[in-house]
């Protein structure tokens, strides 16, 4: 099978820019993931879009130069991003073409996504059944019930994240923040704390993918993208949103799902990791993640959070970046903000958030009504 | 509200529609909640569908749920959700959101009538009742299910 490299990836900081389109934020990330591969715009022979909010992806070909490619549009809500990544990987590793681009852009509506329009129950919106983040909170929540994971773990977690994310130029928080700060903000859904949930926001990223035999002519350090999987729900599970869920049957959820396809699809084990970026929507979906693609048995990702084991200098570092939490998440583009993270971290060029030694990596997001996508890197 | 219709409206019953045909029964002293099971795997979903999530199967029937039940999980929705589409009473007041489990094997979210997060218990048992919830554009009061702590 034909082995797929990125050489290049690129990012529009992720924040609020009043005036500021899309598309504009996609075409400074694409531009810049050009830069960062040394190769020309005519050179990507195909280009897979991720936006939610954003718009179709082809208008950031006018400023780019029109030379005919398909682009094709991916909306799969917080795996937007992740599914882009994942068509363009299978286009090269079909050998359909040698060379393509994956962005993602996005411009969220502010405040929390209104669960309206197509695809949504009008009358579990009308009664406020279908909101975030009630669903995110009573997961949580019955994980606290279940495992005796702590009020003061979440709050840790989003220290640590904050923590990342003032060592981290493009993310939108860059300031760290006390125990007490994030301990004592309101209380939005229990047991979730508004400094423990992501902002949705607006930003830009883009990755080169090609083959490695094309990615050898380019650089002496591609980052093989050894895994990228993507999952729906099966039925057994409890997903965001639901009205309902078997009492009897339970089935892995589609993180789980999606970690071991890409562990088979690699060969390589949640042990063999040496940084993780996690989808952390709020400070518990971290510490869930982390069970559900296998850093640590169910039940234990608050354990690891006690022992500082996801801390940079820690055994598994996970969202070095400072997560969703302190970058925010501009839907279309989360998923490859994260790959840009780890390519940073698996070249040796993340600067003062740098893992150690990092060889290998995986990214996972997680979104409505059920998908999960996981990718899986390596130097 | 004042004046001549104010006191007609007083007299009489105010009108009450459902927020959706076939999710419980209604009108009903002990309204339930209308599910569907499979005739094939036995799987229980709420609200009711033709074909089962679990096994595929076009062969399931409509089945009426317990009224009572016991309590999964749950967090109080302490802000006004996005509106539209949340249609609930203004001021806005903060309520409850739980997951219900039902002895026919399936576990049902609902709003719940209690808001203090002290007050409920995973584990403890709730019961089904149907209550307004906002008015609608011709003044009749739209109703819909929630779980209340017995």
């Amino acid at each position: 099978m034909t082995e797929v490299a990125i050489i290049g990836v690129g990012m529009h900081k992720f924040g609020r820019f009043e005036g500021k389109e899309a598309f504009e934020m996609g075409r400074a990330a694409a531009v810049d993931a050009l830069r960062d591969a040394g190769v020309d715009w005519k050179s990507i022979q195909a280009a897979f879009s991720g936006s939610v909010f954003g718009g179709p992806g082809d208008a950031i070909v006018q400023e780019l130069g029109l030379t005919g490619i398909p682009v094709v549009n991916v909306s799969n809500a917080c795996a937007t991003g992740g599914s882009a990544l994942t068509l363009g990987y299978q286009a090269v590793v079909g050998g359909f073409y040698d060379m393509v681009l994956a962005f993602g852009f996005e411009k969220m509506p502010r405040g929390f996504i209104a669960a309206a329009g197509p695809g949504h129950i009008p009358w579990a919106g009308l009664t406020g059944l279908l909101i975030n983040p009630v669903y995110f909170a009573m997961k949580i929540k019955r994980h606290m019930a279940e495992y005796g994971t702590t009020e003061d773990q979440l709050v840790k977690v989003s220290v640590k994240s904050h923590k990342n994310g003032s060592l981290n130029p493009n993310a939108m928080y860059q300031k760290v923040m006390s125990y007490e700060e994030i301990a004592n903000s309101a209380m939005l859904c229990d047991p979730l704390r508004l400094f423990e949930l992501c902002a949705p926001n607006e930003g830009g990223t883009a990755a080169v993918l090609c083959s490695l035999d094309v990615a050898r002519r380019y650089t002496t350090t591609p980052i093989i993208v050894a895994a990228s999987a993507f999952k729906t729900r099966l039925y057994g599970t409890a997903e965001v949103p639901h009205l309902s869920r078997s009492g009897r049957i339970k089935a892995p959820t589609p993180v789980m799902e999606a970690a071991k396809l890409a562990y088979e699809q690699s060969g390589i084990g949640p042990e063999d990791l040496d940084v993780c970026e996690l989808q952390d929507t709020h400070s518990g979906d971290e510490i869930m993640h982390c069970e559900e693609v296998g850093l640590c048995k169910p039940g234990e990702g608050g354990k690891l959070v006690d022992d500082g084991a996801t801390e940079i200098a820690g055994r598994i570092p996970v969202n070095p970046s400072g997560g969703l939490i302190s970058c925010g998440e501009a839907l279309g583009a989360s998923g490859l903000r994260q790959v840009h993270e780890i390519v940073l971290q698996l070249r040796g060029d993340a600067g003062s958030r740098q893992v150690e030694g990092a060889k290998v990596g995986l990214t996972q997001v997680y979104g409505a009504p059920g998908v999960s996508s996981v990718i899986i890197l390596r130097r | 509200m004042s004046g001549r219709f104010g006191l007609e409206a007083k007299g009489s019953e105010k009108k009450q529609v459902p927020v959706e045909e076939g999710l419980f029964t209604w009108p009903s002293e002990e309204p339930r909640l209308i599910g569907s099971r499979c005739n094939v795997c036995g799987e229980v979903t709420f609200p009711a569908q033709k074909v089962c999530p679990n096994c595929t199967s076009d062969n399931t029937e409509e089945l009426l749920l317990s009224r009572r039940g016991t309590l999964y999980s749950f967090t109080i929705q302490r802000h006004r959700p996005p509106s539209p589409p949340y249609r609930g009473m203004d001021p806005f007041v903060p309520y409850g959101v739980g997951e219900v489990e039902l002895p026919e094997g399936v576990i049902v979210t609902s709003a719940l009538t209690e808001s203090d997060p002290e007050a409920l218990k995973i584990g403890m048992e709730m019961e089904l009742l149907v209550e307004k919830f906002f008015e609608d554009d011709e003044g009749s009061d739209v109703v819909s299910y929630k779980f209340k702590p017995v």
